[in-house]
């Protein structure tokens, strides 16, 4: 109570200006105008309510707010609208509640020296005759009682703990044992049979193992059959081949022999057909090429973003930073001497003169136009005409007021679609769902430019990979050959 | 409108009281959670192929919360850093010598900073460690330590006509006003139920106060009788950051809001929203108006965006 006396002096001077302060106020709500009245101005200059004090008494009575600490009972009262002068006449009326008044230090050491004086306060409180007995006597056994408590308390644990430990190995001893015994033998009977078991099992691996080895062996002989009937009907293909080739060969003297003839006969504008004929054979033949290089050197191309720059969210961050991690473009920094700055700070200044010349110039020569005025001193007088007006639009306008006042000489103008900066974010937070289209159709699109890209790029292995399957995968002889020749026969022509 | 990308987030954004075309950011990196800081002193320039020129920046250890400008010198700083301590800043002077000092006495991040426009020589900052400190330029430790509120101070504020009267808003969902020449806090009252992240005096009456809160509503107070306001403002999304009333417009307010937008009202009329501007990608954390040209605003969010323009414009306009 000792260093409540100077608050108590405090508000008893705040309270003996209130009365004045209430008269004055409630005779007429004027501004004070002197500096010396200020105090009484931003103050609490209500009566106490003694509804308020008598429910605050009541709270503080209570049982479970004595447990808690002094200084959330004072800001659960403020929380709840009561005036300083009201918690404060609560206090003093619920005698064992030690509030503890942090009064503005007054110097650097003040919140030290408050805080030894509240703990020196709560013992003579505590203490002091004036209170009734009982309620010392209470909160003292209270104490003491919690300090048994604890003692008691933890004795308790201790036998619970000791008496469960014993019963658990009791229990363990009589019931689990033997069941762990009786599991244990059944495995070793079980292993026992496996064992036999797999003795059985293991001439049966083996004679699986002859019969795969004959099949394949088979197949295997299958396949050479195979191969040696390719061969001879290669063999064969190419004496057919070669007989072609001897006819076309005579078909191609016979050619040359009339193009001589017709050479002789006719004049220059047969060897141009012939040119032009074979130019269109060569620039075919050529692009044919090109389209093949290109489709097999076309990989799928990837793209990696660049993975320094990704801007993590604030919820990354948040989680990195409980989990104890740092984010990574933290820098250490000693004394805020940046290189940047240095390199800016000359070029800035030099600039930051020129603009004040500037400026100057330009509040000197304001009569002369607009085009003088910075672009932030111009459409004062809108300003000014929104202020005269007493209507405003309501919550639809987005961009300003002006679109249904009427324009005074300069209109207004619609506003310009956003600049690049962060217009795609932008852009991306306002429309989700045509966004979230058009990226859905963008990545189907491109899924299917790969996939075809990709399709054009394995047809050519597919086509070796079905040669190979045709050649080699059947077992039956004489009908595959057959097969083969009639496929690849076909694929010439 | 010029548009200004800093390259961490922004927390505040002050016009300067003696350059038109001056104005100080606050940004830290990663939301402000964890990592570097950096102070930038922008200039307009008439130029629209480059808005903004930057004067100065400074890094620092910890994210920057908030600035204030001096009145007393044209050059001078004063920063809100998240490390506890507050950095004063001289543009004037090479970068090497910045911060011209750093004062370390609160023991949890400085979450706002406010010169005293009357005096000129004392400054407040308001801390996550429940207190409010009072400090002058000349003196290496503060002059005063305001606790009393039981959690953290988001915001401390002068009135600005009364030399020695500021209000302080809390976590603890109570405002407080306070005589400089009292040892303790002169008036309490709580405006919402829920925590109060901004105050502001009306810079016409100097008994009008605003307060604004995570219940997403703003409530204008006059603090003679305080039990009910004069207005409640709802209309933002989100918990409402910050409030300044206008310095050149009686009933006129800009407040920015974690809906990403910022918004501007008239209290007195019945339908008191003005206008909104949804300009920016992220919270909406700073916004200032300008003393010295009416009607000339900017902002800031977690988009590292700044952004200037005049009331009635669009901001992203180019």
């Amino acid at each position: 109570m000792a260093t409540q006396s100077p608050t108590q002096n405090q508000n008893q001077g705040a309270e003996s200006a209130e009365p004045a302060a209430n008269v004055d106020q409630q005779g007429a709500t004027e501004e004070p105008v002197k500096q010396s009245s200020t105090p009484l101005v931003f103050v609490n200059s209500e009566p106490m309510r003694e509804e308020q004090v008598q429910n605050a008494v009541k709270f503080l009575s209570h049982p479970k707010v004595k447990g808690s600490p002094v200084m959330y009972r004072r800001s659960f009262l403020e929380r709840k609208g009561l005036t300083k002068e009201e918690i404060d006449e609560a206090f003093r009326r619920v005698p064992d509640s030690a509030p503890t008044v942090q009064t503005g230090g007054v110097t650097q050491d003040g919140q030290v020296k408050s805080s030894s004086n509240i703990q020196q306060q709560a013992q003579p409180q505590a203490l002091q005759p004036g209170l009734p007995a009982s309620a010392g006597v209470n909160t003292s056994s209270a104490t003491l009682s919690r300090s048994r408590f604890h003692w008691s308390h933890a004795l308790i644990a201790i036998g619970v703990l000791a008496a469960s430990g014993a019963g658990t190995a009791i229990v363990v001893k009589n019931s689990i044992l033997p069941r762990l015994k009786s599991w244990i033998r059944k495995v070793v009977v079980e292993e026992d049979d496996e064992e036999l078991k797999k003795l059985d099992r293991k001439p049966t691996l083996v004679e699986e193992a002859a019969q795969a080895a004959k099949s394949a062996a088979a197949a295997a002989a299958d396949v050479a059959k195979a191969s040696q009937d390719m061969l001879i009907s290669k063999e064969e293909e190419r004496k057919h081949f070669v007989e072609v080739v001897s006819l076309l060969d005579m078909q191609v003297q016979e050619m040359k022999s009339m193009t001589n003839a017709l050479r002789r006969i006719e004049a220059q504008e047969d060897l141009r057909v012939t040119q032009t004929n074979t130019k269109q054979l060569i620039v075919n033949g050529k692009a044919d090429y090109d389209l093949h290089s290109v489709r097999s050197t076309s990989p799928p191309v990837s793209y990696e973003p660049p993975s320094s720059l990704h801007p993590k969210s604030y919820m990354e961050i948040m989680n990195m930073v409980q989990r104890g991690e740092k984010p990574s473009n933290t820098r250490p920094w000693e004394v805020s001497q940046v290189q940047n700055s240095s390199t800016q700070v000359p070029h800035a200044q030099g600039n930051g003169e020129y603009l004040n010349s500037k400026v100057q110039d330009s509040t000197q020569s304001n009569g002369d136009g607009d085009d003088a005025l910075p672009w932030w001193q111009r459409k004062n007088a809108r300003i000014r005409e929104i202020g005269n007006e007493t209507e405003y639009n309501g919550n639809g306008s987005s961009y300003g007021v002006a679109s249904n006042q009427p324009p005074p000489q300069r209109t207004w103008v619609p506003p310009q679609p956003p600049p690049i900066a962060m217009a795609e974010a932008a852009e991306a937070i306002r429309r989700p769902k045509p966004a979230a289209q058009k990226d859905q159709m963008s990545d189907t699109q491109s899924v299917g430019n790969s996939s075809d890209v990709s399709d054009e790029v394995t047809r050519i292995p597919r086509r070796s990979e079905s040669e190979g399957a045709v050649e080699g995968g059947s077992s039956s002889s004489i009908p595959s050959t057959v097969e083969i020749q009639e496929d690849q026969e076909l694929r010439r022509e | 409108m010029p548009v200004f990308k800093t390259p961490f987030n922004g927390y505040s954004v002050k016009f300067s009281p003696f350059y038109e075309d001056r104005l100080a950011v606050a940004t830290a990196q990663n939301f402000g959670i964890l990592g570097n800081g950096r102070l930038h002193v922008l200039s307009l320039s008439p130029n629209p192929s480059q808005p903004f020129t930057e004067i100065a920046a400074y890094d620092t250890a910890d994210g920057v919360y908030d600035v204030a400008w001096s009145e007393s010198h044209d050059s001078l700083l004063v920063a809100a850093v998240a490390d506890g301590s507050v950095k004063l800043y001289d543009t004037a002077l090479p970068p090497t010598s910045n911060p011209i000092r750093s004062l370390r006495e609160h023991t949890r991040e400085v979450h706002s900073a406010d010169y005293n426009p009357l005096r000129r020589d004392s400054f407040l900052t308001s801390s996550w460690d429940d207190t409010v400190k009072l400090w002058t330029l000349d003196r290496p430790s503060s002059l005063r330590t305001f606790k009393e509120h039981s959690y953290c101070v988001y915001s401390a504020v002068w009135n600005p006509r009364h030399a020695d009267v500021f209000a302080s808003a809390s976590g603890d969902c109570t405002l407080r006003v306070w005589d400089v020449r009292e040892p303790s806090s002169t008036m309490v009252f709580p405006p919402h139920e829920l925590e109060v992240l901004t105050c502001d005096w009306n810079k016409y009456d100097d008994c009008i106060i605003a307060t604004a809160s995570v219940d997403k509503s703003i409530k204008v107070w006059d603090v003679r009788s305080f039990r009910v306001p004069i207005a409640v403002m709802n209309g933002h999304g989100y918990a409402v950051r910050k409030v300044r009333f206008s310095p050149h417009v009686r009933n006129l307010m800009v407040s920015c809001s974690y809906d990403m937008t910022v918004c501007v009202w008239d209290f007195m009329v019945e339908d008191a929203l003005v206008s909104r501007y949804d300009h920016h990608t992220e919270f909406a954390v700073g916004v200032d108006m300008s003393v010295l040209v009416e009607g000339l605003m900017a902002s800031t969010g977690w988009d590292e965006l700044v952004y200037v323009w005049q009331h009635g414009t669009d901001p992203r306009a180019p």
